[in-house]
């Protein structure tokens, strides 16, 4: 019987066994990529920076949703949050800076400060938002919890927001830097500070995130319970302990994304609506509630609005990835990443 | 070592067990036979924390489990390996019995654990890279049996592990549970497959319409008229 099921592998052609969909965008995105980054390297730079945070956001999103079945609407509020923290702990330091120019520490490590801290708040409200609200909203029922969900963090989101009006105004506050320095050169290009931190806490987030939940003794029972509760209950897995889990690492790492963007998108009280529906899109292009597809699906989709903000108009930066989104779930309903099986780190 | 008394439960609209009385001692190999539909699983159910008991007791080694959620009696040592085994599709044979083995925090102890699965099923073994969503029904049956025995339980729930089954691989789970008994662990297995089950288990229970009609060894059963005539077809 093995022997069989090894030959008849092998007998499926090589490239068709390889050329799907989904191997063909990526490739193609691939070789735009590379066209334009020698072309134009900013949109390279950008496009990774920018994609790294969507990544975050995304993978936050589809995270909840594959783990608790919650198609979450508040998840652009605490993007909003992260900027709130970012603004209320940079200011200070940055006077600080400003008082000693010479302190290098405080020069360089200061603005991390707000990100940390941003990060943490947010996991509190993800730990809150369980305890208070969807632990509560399972204890009555269970039935059509994905609608009642909805309802419920869009409802949040409308208060989120009008509590942040009331409190900090409608007008933009931002930063315009963190880092006074002048831009560093990367391979022959000049890149900003504030660009090339935004990348790396990106993709060292990213990383930990993937180690965490492909190796970690916790990130394999979230990943369980994404793919049967019944099963991880049985290895002595606590439900309740994972959903929180899994709140406070999405909340956190979305609040983590407003507060190092900060310098690109200043708080106002909807600063978080674009994030939201990029990362939508996201989950939506990479097949809902797999991890691993959206962080590729961000960059996909962070590249599409360079290109399109830059050879198109600004305009259409939201047009363009809409486009895609319909294309691609006419031919693959299930997602570029999508398949049968249901998990939060699965192809 | 398990002991239910009056036990009563069911679901939301619909009463499946009436007054339960059922025992397992350390040790022992106890089966759980009867027809489709009569609350051998409701029974599992409800000791491993799935459904709630209405009424009765459930001790386990003396001390009350009910109302229990079913991760906390799993740590208490109960283990269930449900009839539809419950897997991670998506993860590999390794990976959920790593998963399996969650609350046990020593390294080495899994590491020896894992073999001790594989070479009670080396056809686990075989494939442990393989993910669990493609095995055959055969294979996910004894990857559910080793999930369960990760945790090393003192007394293991088995629901109906010939269900799906060809006779061959049937015959191999059986092994594998005699195996296991040998060894030492308790088990408590729901079978519809009587005539071998009586010959295999020490004790049996008959459950029919959510009440325990017969008890008895396997030879008592075995020698019973309304078994001979209801199951055996004698
Ligand atoms: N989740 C549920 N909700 C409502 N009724 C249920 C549920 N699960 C089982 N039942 C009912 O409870 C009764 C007993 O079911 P149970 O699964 O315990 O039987 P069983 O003895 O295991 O049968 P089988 O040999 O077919 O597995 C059946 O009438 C069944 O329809
Ligand atoms: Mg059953």
């Amino acid at each position: 019987m093995t022997t069989a099921t090894a030959t008849n592998l092998k007998q499926v052609p090589l490239l068709r066994r390889y050329l799907n969909l989904t191997s063909a965008i990526l490739v193609v995105a691939a070789a735009a990529m590379i066209v334009v980054s020698i072309q134009n390297p900013s949109l390279l730079v950008n496009t990774l920076a920018t994609g790294g945070m969507w990544a975050l956001m995304a993978g936050g999103l589809a995270l909840v949703f594959g783990v608790m079945n919650i198609p979450s609407f508040v998840h652009g509020d605490l993007f909003m949050v992260g900027t709130l923290v970012a603004l209320f702990v940079f200011t200070p330091i940055q006077s600080m800076i400003q008082d000693a120019p010479n302190d290098f520490v405080l020069k360089w490590l200061g603005p991390f400060a707000g990100m940390i801290l941003a990060f943490i708040l947010g996991a509190v409200i993800g730990v809150l938002m369980e305890l208070l609200l969807f632990r509560q909203l399972r204890r009555r029922s269970r039935e059509q919890w994905v609608m009642n969900t909805f309802l419920l963090t869009a409802g949040l989101s409308i208060m989120f927001e009008n509590v942040a009006m009331m409190a900090f105004g409608n007008l933009p506050q931002g930063i315009s830097r963190y880092w006074d320095v002048p831009p560093i050169d990367v391979l022959g290009v000049p890149v900003a500070m504030d660009r090339l931190v935004t990348f790396i806490v990106a993709m060292g987030t990213l990383a930990v995130f993937a180690l965490f939940l492909q190796r970690s003794r916790t990130g394999r029972a979230m990943r369980a319970v994404s793919m049967d509760e019944t099963g991880a209950q049985m290895a002595g897995i606590g439900l309740t302990r994972i959903y929180q889990l899994t709140l406070a690492l999405s909340c956190g790492l979305a609040a983590l994304a407003g507060a190092v963007l900060i310098w690109l998108t200043p708080f106002t009280p909807t600063v978080g609506a674009s994030p939201l529906l990029i990362a939508w899109y996201v989950v939506i292009l990479a097949g809902l509630g797999n991890v691993q597809g959206a962080v590729v699906g961000a960059f996909l989709v962070a590249m599409v609005q360079q290109l399109t903000g830059y050879y198109l108009a600004l305009n259409w930066v939201d047009v363009l990835p809409t486009g895609i989104i319909i294309l691609v779930l006419l031919f693959k309903p299930s997602g570029l990443f999508g398949s049968e099986v249901k998990g939060v780190w699965e192809q | 070592m398990l002991k239910l008394k009056g036990v009563e439960s069911g679901y939301d609209l619909l009463q499946v067990l009436w007054d339960v009385e059922l025992e397992v001692d350390e040790g022992e190999f106890v089966a759980i036979l009867g027809p489709n539909g009569a609350g051998k699983t409701t029974t599992l159910r409800t000791i491993a924390g799935y459904v709630r008991a209405l009424k009765g007791s459930i001790e386990f080694n003396g001390k009350s489990i009910v109302g229990l959620e079913p991760h906390r009696v799993s740590r208490l040592g109960i283990g269930y390996v449900s009839e539809s085994s419950n897997l991670f599709a998506g993860m590999s044979i390794h990976e959920n019995l790593l998963v399996g083995a969650y609350t046990v925090k020593n390294k080495q102890l899994i590491a020896s654990q894992v073999d001790l699965v594989f070479e009670l099923f080396p056809r686990l073994h075989e494939r442990r890279n393989q993910l669990a969503g493609t095995l055959s029904g055969g294979e996910r049956k004894m990857l559910a049996i080793a999930r369960g025995l990760m945790p090393s339980p003192s007394l293991l729930l088995v629901d109906e592990p010939s269900l799906g089954l060809a006779p061959i691989p049937t015959l191999a789970a059986f092994e594998a549970l005699k195996q296991l008994s040998q060894r030492g662990t308790t088990i408590l297995l729901v079978e519809q497959n009587v005539n071998t089950t009586l010959h295999l288990v020490d004790r049996a229970y008959v459950l029919e319409q959510g009440k325990v009609v017969l008890e008895g060894t396997g030879p008592q059963l075995l020698s019973n008229k309304d078994v001979q005539e209801a199951y055996l077809g004698i």
